[in-house]
Formats: structure tokens, sequence, C-alpha cells
């Protein structure tokens, strides 16, 4: 019988792709003088679950704030469109990196192990955000697990300008001349935010080593069987009610719902509300033919599913809210047969008065 | 492969007919484009099947399915087919494999045959699918027999449908697409107008450069190994396409039939080029899982999605994503800018220190799909892009 063969490779190269990447603690490089600056640091600490059971998380901490030592997800990172961003990052516990996801800064600063390094022991990250929307932020070292450990936060890009409309004040992006995004009001302006990051656990892989199965081991990181179902890290049991996952509106405003995906599921949101799908993945849906856009507003009717891909992001913008309660569930399907999880369902809630 | 055809008059005549009597169901469906009606150019591909060993990432083996071009090297997923809008396309195959087979193209009409058995060895036994491709687009060949256990054990493949007018600018043809001047969106026009363009309405543009150049495009096919399945079914066992996906527990996650390290050094599947080379990608998920492709660098924009035939849509609106949902048996083209990775601070500041090539990953974001047998992160569906200098204009 024929066989197939593995390409041609080289060992050493081989190791240092996967399972020694390279640890450096360089200078950043082009450095100029900041606008933003963040300190981040990681931790560890046990999160009481669902049946009272503690499993470990691990997450970034913002050291210049005392008591942030628990924060799952990380602490949110907002930033303006614009500004020169330095994060000054300290791991502990081995290396680690910040990649900051949909951002697109230079591959030194992009937090890749295998394409630039993995820091040691301190990196200032450098990037300028071109464009507001919705992003992530979290560590690309041995990825599969230190996603799954906690390590990611929500970064926004907020834009430069404020809507002119006091009800609501708030732009989710800088409306730019020649802007066509017909069924909205250009720039989406809203009142008030909601910002749910869905996340599902596997209890055994929080049990498992920082390197663990880096160098060719077994440990089972192609079972993914989770039992918990999060949002903003609250659980299904109380994300009805907590204050991290309801956000309160005066009736008749504007809403904006940002969405991420950080599980390892497939992701089916519904809202019993019309809304519009505004952003995906830091990228407002307008036509301006000189910017390059070429994409409109979609109106996504109540009750009907939007799938969140993994590490995908969604902005949903909700104009003049009818006064209510409304439920936005999140329905986590396996992977592969796309079956529905055992108590795989998260709601968060919007209350409009 | 292609040759112009003078003499064959009868069989041009007779594949006329089909096309005639398929055509209103074709557009009833979707757009037709006038160069979907038969040139008389004909592609002709002569295909085999073959029982293979498939050597993974960590050195061990697993027993699979796998096409070839006829006496050439068997490959997972099988070779790339390249014809023209109109052409009328033979296509031979020959079972060569253990077992039987079937061959399809899903989303083009009378390109389908089942149950193939197992070749005599006489040389005669070959079975032809004969069709006039249309739509210009990405399309899946697969064996469709035994569905879905022949495709994901490794027979598929891409059928790439070049456009007969390609252009985005009408008579101009100045910009090169990859989708028919008659029936590409307005918006897809609209981008492949503006590459190369330094300054469009007076104002700076975003994709100064080159226009699009036709040829310059990558195929990213998907697929999930489960070995205890490939050695059950290797060794005689029938499970039913329901055994199969309820058990099926993929542990190696490829790329072009390639994982991690291989796929970023692969020529054919890592993107290389200069700022202002547009690239496109025809990204296909022949597996199971559900995929969440994550492209760092630069965002994409998706142009087409196949629907549930596996006719490629052409997309009115063109989402910027840096993640694109890839369900199974899902095609989705999406353009690669190839831009100055857009956030990196604005001039005056200039990156000296650090240089070109600038090196980023593309990997699927449900994570599970970048380990290999249980481990060895990134050693999964995932591959690099490379930005190999600064703008190029010409």
């Amino acid at each position: 019988m024929t066989t197939i063969s593995r390409p041609i490779f080289d060992p050493q190269e081989f190791d240092t792709f996967g399972c020694h990447p390279f640890e450096n603690d360089p200078a950043t490089p082009d450095r100029i003088t900041r606008q933003v600056y963040v300190e981040r640091q990681v931790s560890s600490w046990n999160v009481n679950m669902k049946d009272g059971s503690q499993l470990q998380f691990w997450g970034f901490k913002d050291p210049t704030i005392s008591g942030s030592d628990s924060p799952w997800p990380s602490k949110i990172i907002r930033v303006k469109q614009g500004q020169i961003f330095h994060c000054m990052f300290k791991p502990s516990k081995g290396a680690h990196t910040i990649h900051w996801h949909g951002i697109e800064p230079t591959p030194m600063n992009d937090g890749v192990g295998h394409t630039s390094f993995e820091v040691k022991s301190s990196y200032t990250y450098q990037w300028c955000a071109h464009q507001a929307g919705t992003y992530l932020y979290h560590c690309h070292k041995n990825t599969v697990l230190h996603f799954e450990m906690g390590m990611y936060g929500v970064l926004i890009v907020d834009p430069v300008t404020k809507s002119p409309d006091t009800n609501n004040p708030n732009y989710l992006y800088d409306p730019l001349p020649g802007d066509s995004a017909p069924g909205i009001t250009t720039g989406a302006p809203y009142s008030a935010e909601s910002i749910l990051v869905f996340d599902d656990v596997d209890p055994r892989w929080h049990n498992l080593d920082h390197n663990a199965g880096m160098c060719g081991d077994d440990v089972g990181l192609d079972k993914f069987n989770p039992k918990y179902f999060l949002i903003n890290g609250v659980h299904n049991g109380r994300s009805e009610t907590d204050t991290k996952t309801v956000t309160k509106v005066v009736a008749g405003k504007n809403v904006l719902v940002r969405l991420a995906n950080a599980s390892y599921s497939r992701l089916y949101i519904t809202l019993p509300v019309d809304a519009w799908i505004v952003e995906v993945d830091g990228r407002p849906l307008r036509a301006n033919r000189a910017k390059g856009a070429f994409a409109a507003p979609r109106k996504l009717a109540a009750n009907t599913r939007l799938e969140v891909a993994v590490a995908q992001r969604y902005s949903l913008w909700i104009p003049n809210i009818p006064r209510g309660d409304y439920r936005i569930t999140g329905n986590f399907h396996h992977w592969i047969t796309n079956k529905k999880h055992f108590d795989g369902t998260a709601v968060a809630k919007i209350i409009a008065t | 492969m292609r040759r112009r055809q003078f003499l064959k008059y009868g069989s041009v005549v007779a594949v006329f007919t089909t096309a005639t009597v398929s055509l209103p169901s074709l557009l009833a469906a979707q757009i037709a484009d006038p160069g979907d009606l038969p040139t008389g150019d004909d592609a002709d591909f002569d295909l085999e099947i073959v029982d293979v060993d498939v050597e993974l990432i960590d050195g061990s083996t697993v027993p699979m399915y796998a096409f070839s071009h006829a006496g050439q090297p068997p490959s997972i997923p099988g070779p790339i087919l390249r014809v023209k809008q109109g052409d009328t396309v033979r296509i031979d195959i020959r079972n060569s494999s253990t077992k039987p087979h079937g061959f399809q193209i899903l989303g083009q009409t009378n390109a389908a045959t089942t149950g193939i058995a197992p070749s005599e060895g006489d040389g005669d036994d070959k079975v032809r699918i004969e069709f006039v491709a249309t739509k210009p687009g990405t399309y899946f060949y697969v064996d469709g027999d035994n569905a879905p256990i022949n495709r994901v054990l490794g027979l598929h493949g891409a059928l790439i449908v070049e456009p007969t007018n390609g252009y985005a600018d009408g008579a101009a043809r100045k910009k090169p697409m990859p989708y028919p001047a008659g029936s590409a969106t307005a918006n897809m026009k609209s981008l492949f107008t503006a590459f190369g363009e330094a300054t469009i309405d007076g104002k700076q543009a975003r994709f100064p450069g080159k226009p699009w150049q036709a040829g310059r495009e990558y195929v990213w096919i998907f697929n999930q190994i489960d070995p205890v399945l490939c050695r059950r079914i290797a060794a005689g066992e029938n499970p039913s396409a329901s055994e199969f996906q309820e058990q099926f527990h993929p542990r190696y996650f490829t790329i072009n039939g390639l994982c991690g390290m291989d796929a970023a050094h692969d020529k054919a599947t890592c993107p290389t080029g200069h700022v202002g080379e547009p690239a496109l990608i025809r990204s296909m998920n022949a597996g199971l899982a559900t995929h969440s492709p994550h492209i760092h660098g630069n965002h994409v924009f998706v142009l087409t999605q196949s629907n549930a035939n596996g006719v490629p849509v052409y997309q009115q609106d063109l989402f910027e994503h840096d993640v694109w949902l890839m369900p199974p048996m899902m095609i989705k083209d999406v353009l690669l800018p190839f831009t100055t990775p857009p956030d990196l601070p604005p001039a005056p500041w200039r990156m000296v220190q650090e240089k070109y090539p600038l090196q980023y990953p593309m990997h699927c974001h449900n994570e599970i799909s970048q380990t290999s047998a249980g481990g060895s992160y990134p050693m999964g569906l995932m591959t690099d892009w490379e930005i190999e200098g600064p703008l190029v204009t010409s």
C-alpha cells in the first residue's frame, strides 16, 4: 500500500515550534511615547462552581489595583481609537504571552510564541488600534489550555467622538463622511451596554500543569467535556440576577450588546427583541468605498438564532428598547455532534424600565 | 489537461442538451451567469481512488483513502481540479481501492456516480462523469458513498471553477476578479476595483498596491482524523453513518492534510507576499467538527459562502472577520488583503528595529483542534502567513 509520508522536517525546529518555544524579555522594538498604559500580571486562584466544588483558574491581574487577584474573566481594558497603547506584562508561574485578539500589530507585539517569543519575565506590548470595536485579549502560550483556564478578558476600543443624541451619547464607532449604514443610526449610538462573554468549563482540565501536553505527551486535550456554563464568569444558575450579567436601561433608549464566545462549543444566541448586527470582529458594518468597507448592518429578528464562532465577536444594537425584561439566551452545543450539552444554557438579562 | 475540441461535435451537442434541460432549475436556484453556457472547451481529468497509509505529525500511521491523478502519487486532500466556467468537464474515475466507492461534485449538475466496484486491474473499468461547469467558485468533490465516512477518511478535494469574464471593472479589464462580472455582487466588484488604488474619491484609500492577480490564491481544506475508526474500518468493520458520527473522536486536525509546523512550512498552504498583493483563500471543511479559523495580522473579507447544496452564494455584504465560522462541508472564499497590519502606530512612526518578513499564524480558535494525539500544542489545524516586505505597486 502507498504511504503518504510527512514532509521532511528539522527536529530542532520542531522542538522550538511546539515543545520549547523561544522565551525572551526584549525591549519593545521601535518604541514611542505612550498615551495609554496598563499593567498585567499572571495570577491563579480558586473559583466556586455551581455545584459547590472549587476549581483553579488562571488570569491576568492588574497589579496597580489591590483586590483584583481573582479576575475571571480578566478585567476589561478600554482604550480610545488612535491611542498609542503600552501594556507592561510580567508573567509569573512560567512563560506566558498576551495576544490582543483582533488587534493587528507587528509580530513582536502579537503575543505568539512560534512567530515571535513568549515572555519570560517582562515585556511591554505596543500597538495603536485604528478601529473602534470589540476585541479580546488572552494568553497565547499553550493556548488550548491557558484560554480554558480563564486567561482572557474583553478589550474595547472606543471611538473618539460622542453622539449628539444626549439620550444615547456613546458611539460604537465614529461615523465617517460617506458612511452608509441603512436601517440604523450611523455610529450605533447607545445609552447602555451589555458585554457578555460566554464560556464553558471542563473541570478535568483545571488540574493540568502549565505546560501540559506540550512535548508530545497525551494529556487528553482532545477530550473536552464541559460541565459548567457561564457568562462573564457567572454560572448559569445566577446569570439572570447577577449584576455582571444584568444590564439596566431606561426604556426608549438604545442598548448595545457585545457578544463574545470564549467557549469550545458551538454557541447559539437568541434575543426576544429585534436587533441589528452592527459590528463583527471589530469592524463596523457600513459601506464606505474610500475607506474600503463593503457591508450593511443586518437585522436580527427577535428569536432568530445567531451562531457566534469560537472567539468571534458580534455587536447587536437595539434602538428605542421598549419597557420590559429581555433574556439573552446562549445555548452551548458540542463542536462535533452539534448536540446541546447537558445544562448547556446560560441567560443574561436586559431590564428596561 | 485542457484542449480545444473541434472534432467531437457529438459529445458537445449531447452535453448542450443536458445543460439546457437543467437550466430552468439552475435559474430558479441562483442568479445564472451568461458565462454558464457551454463554451465547447473541454477539461479532462483521470482520477484514481487508492487505499493509503498516512503518516501523521507524531510519526504514527493510519489507514485512509486518497485520490490521485491516475498514475501519480495520491494525496489527501485530492488534487485540485481547475476548470473554466462553461467547460465540458469529463472526469474518469478508477477505483483501485479494495472497497467500493463513489464520486461526486457537490453543487454541480449531473456530476455524481455511486457504487464503483474495486478495479479488476485490466484498465477498462473506469467510470466517467461529464458535466458543464457553472457558477465560478469553489466546490467540493467527494466520495459521496457511505457518507460521511469515505469523505472524512480522505476522499475529498477541491474543484475550482474560474470565470470566463472575471473582471471587476467592465471593459477596462484592469481589475481581475475570480468571479464573473455578470453575476458578482456590487460589493464584490467594489472590493476588487479598490485593490491597487492609492486614492479613491480624492481620499487616501485602504488598498494601495496591486490589483488582485489571477492565480494569486490558496486552498485551505480542513479535516479531522480519528485513528481508531480509521483502523477499525481498514480491518473490515462497516459502521453505519450514525455509528460513525456518534463514535467519531478525532485526535488529529489537519489543513491540506498537514498539521502544525508541517502546514506552516507548506508553500501551497502558507500565504506569502508583499503589502499590496491581495490573495484569495478558498477555505473548506471536509470533516465533522465545526472550526473557527482565526487569522492574525489582517482581517479577511468573506466573499462567498456555500449553500446546503454546495453552491457558492456570492455575498452582498462583505463581512470582515478575524474569525470565520466553518461548520461541516462549509466552503467560504475569503480575501486576505495583505495590507500593512492596521494597528501599527501611524506615521511618522516607522518600523525600523523590527524587520520584515512579518510572520503571523492562522489557527482554529476551538483550540482542541490545536493539538495532536491529546497534546503537542500547536501541532493541529494551523498555518502561518507572511508579509515579506513593504508596499509594492508593480
